[in-house]
């Protein structure tokens, strides 16, 4: 890894996390802490150098840390294109937003629920997703974002999940398992793992990180498939959790002029006397 | 007491003091009369780990099923909680559809409500070390090591034997959790 400022690097990532809606935490939108966004990014960066890179939802918005690092020059590495696709509007206006502020050219977004046909386009050479974990459905919340990843990529290329790891749970063994097994059935294997990586802003459970588990396609062949909607039951009863299957389509954003600025209706003036 | 810390029984612990500016006494006082008045309290929290629809709803509803409930146990404690005693004005079970909290109904300074009956003082010690936590993101982890620092409260099941040194919490007030358990509430949005 190249020297980075990190100084430079953390503000950077706090103009990112400015633009940042807030979390909504009943779709298990859990934001990864500033720190490790660096990080994170910086890696990203490298593993995605000059490639066409999706991101299969993504709430922390390390696809516009990835590309405004490059861009301010931070780091002189990065993917060629960037395209999120995400079911919260406010997140892809979010992306829009700030790739139109900072003139970030290779970076975009779409709104898109992962359990609708991916529509594609389906020639990207890598994809991330740092999905719901999947604590009560041993990983089957993963492997949906997973399998639109892989589409993205027509099942060749790379893949990066952001996933839950502890050394003392069962659960995220369990799940990183499953996970692991899933991706060698779909012509994938596991390139690499970065163990017990990332903190998140997560109060019941403040101590659990993440790992970076990194796929890479056994062939490079485009393999010819047909997206379908995901509605087994099986796959979505504990989506969100023990008994929560998902329910909404789109979190859809409410206009406003002053986008980033405190609401009205947090606060009242109290004027001086003249 | 200590017929509730049998191996498999669901309880939710929660450390309470001061909350929104209202004592524990007072609120105990208030929450009685709104139990009589409408055979139900809503008791107000805030945080994750026992969220309504995530965490709350389906540890109860498994025990429902089942012919049981869980129960809320509480550890009386002095705390500052600066919360503006503002009354919520809806509740939600499912965050989606909202309908207004009854009048006779009191919840302030939070984001979220257990549907409490039968609220009363009861001693007892509950071992945390033979307790771990339910379901979610901590599931199985074991409760002595998971009430700690930051997190205040928790869905436990209460297991068969001590895992770890024998750290107790002590129990003065319980409730019985019922149908429909947790629920959002939040201020009118006209």
């Amino acid at each position: 890894m190249a020297e980075l400022d990190l100084k430079s690097a953390i503000n950077a990532i706090s103009d990112v996390i400015e633009n940042r809606p807030r979390s909504l935490r009943e779709f298990d939108q859990i934001y990864m802490k500033a720190g490790d966004m660096v990080m994170q990014s910086e890696f990203v960066a490298r593993w995605s150098d000059g490639k066409r890179l999706s991101f299969i939802g993504d709430g922390d918005a390390i696809s516009v840390c990835v590309a405004y690092l490059k861009k301010r020059g931070i780091i002189n590495y990065g993917p060629s294109q960037i395209t999120v696709f995400d079911f919260d509007e406010r997140i892809v206006s979010a992306v829009k937003r700030f790739a139109d502020r900072e003139a970030l050219e290779n970076l975009g977004s779409e709104l898109y629920n992962c359990l609708d046909v991916f529509a594609g386009p389906n020639d990207f050479d890598c994809f991330y997703t740092n999905p719901p974990w999947g604590a009560s459905n041993d990983g089957e919340s993963v492997k949906v974002f997973m399998q639109r990843g892989m589409e993205a990529t027509s099942y060749r290329g790379e893949g990066m999940v952001v996933i839950a790891d502890d050394p003392d749970l069962t659960w995220p063994k369990r799940v990183l398992a499953k996970v692991q097994q899933f991706g060698i059935e779909n012509g994938f294997f596991v390139q690499k793992m970065m163990p017990w990586l990332h903190s998140y802003h997560l109060d019941d459970a403040p101590d659990l990180r993440s790992c970076n588990l990194i796929f890479k396609a056994v062939s490079d062949e485009v393999k010819i498939f047909d997206s379908s909607a995901i509605d087994a039951k099986d796959r979505l009863e504990n989506f969100y959790g023990k008994e929560n299957a998902p329910r909404v389509r789109y979190v859809r954003e409410k206009k406003t002029l002053g986008y980033g600025k405190a609401h009205d209706d947090e606060y009242s003036l109290e004027l001086l006397e003249s | 007491m200590g017929n509730l810390i049998v191996p498999g029984q669901g309880v939710l612990f929660m450390k309470v003091g001061t909350h929104a500016r209202e004592s524990l006494e007072d609120i105990i006082e208030r929450k009685t009369r709104e139990i009589e008045e409408s055979s139900f309290a809503l008791w107000g929290y805030g945080g994750s780990t026992c969220h309504p629809q995530t965490m709350v709803q389906p540890f109860a509803r498994d025990y429902h099923r089942q012919g049981g409930r869980i129960y809320l146990v509480m550890e009386p404690m002095e705390s500052k909680h600066f919360a503006e005693p503002v009354r919520a004005d809806e509740l939600s079970v499912d965050g989606i559809k909202w309908e207004p909290i009854p009048k006779p109904i009191n919840v302030k300074g939070s984001r979220y409500a257990l549907v409490i009956q039968n609220l009363r003082k009861e001693e007892f010690d509950l071992p945390l070390d033979r307790t771990e936590v339910a379901l979610g993101n901590s599931m199985g982890a074991p409760g002595g090591k998971y009430i700690n620092g930051r997190v205040d409260k928790a869905c436990l099941r209460i297991l068969d034997e001590h895992h770890g040194p024998d750290r107790r919490v002590h129990i003065g007030l319980v409730a019985d959790i019922v149908e429909p358990f947790a629920v959002y509430v939040r201020n009118k949005i006209d």
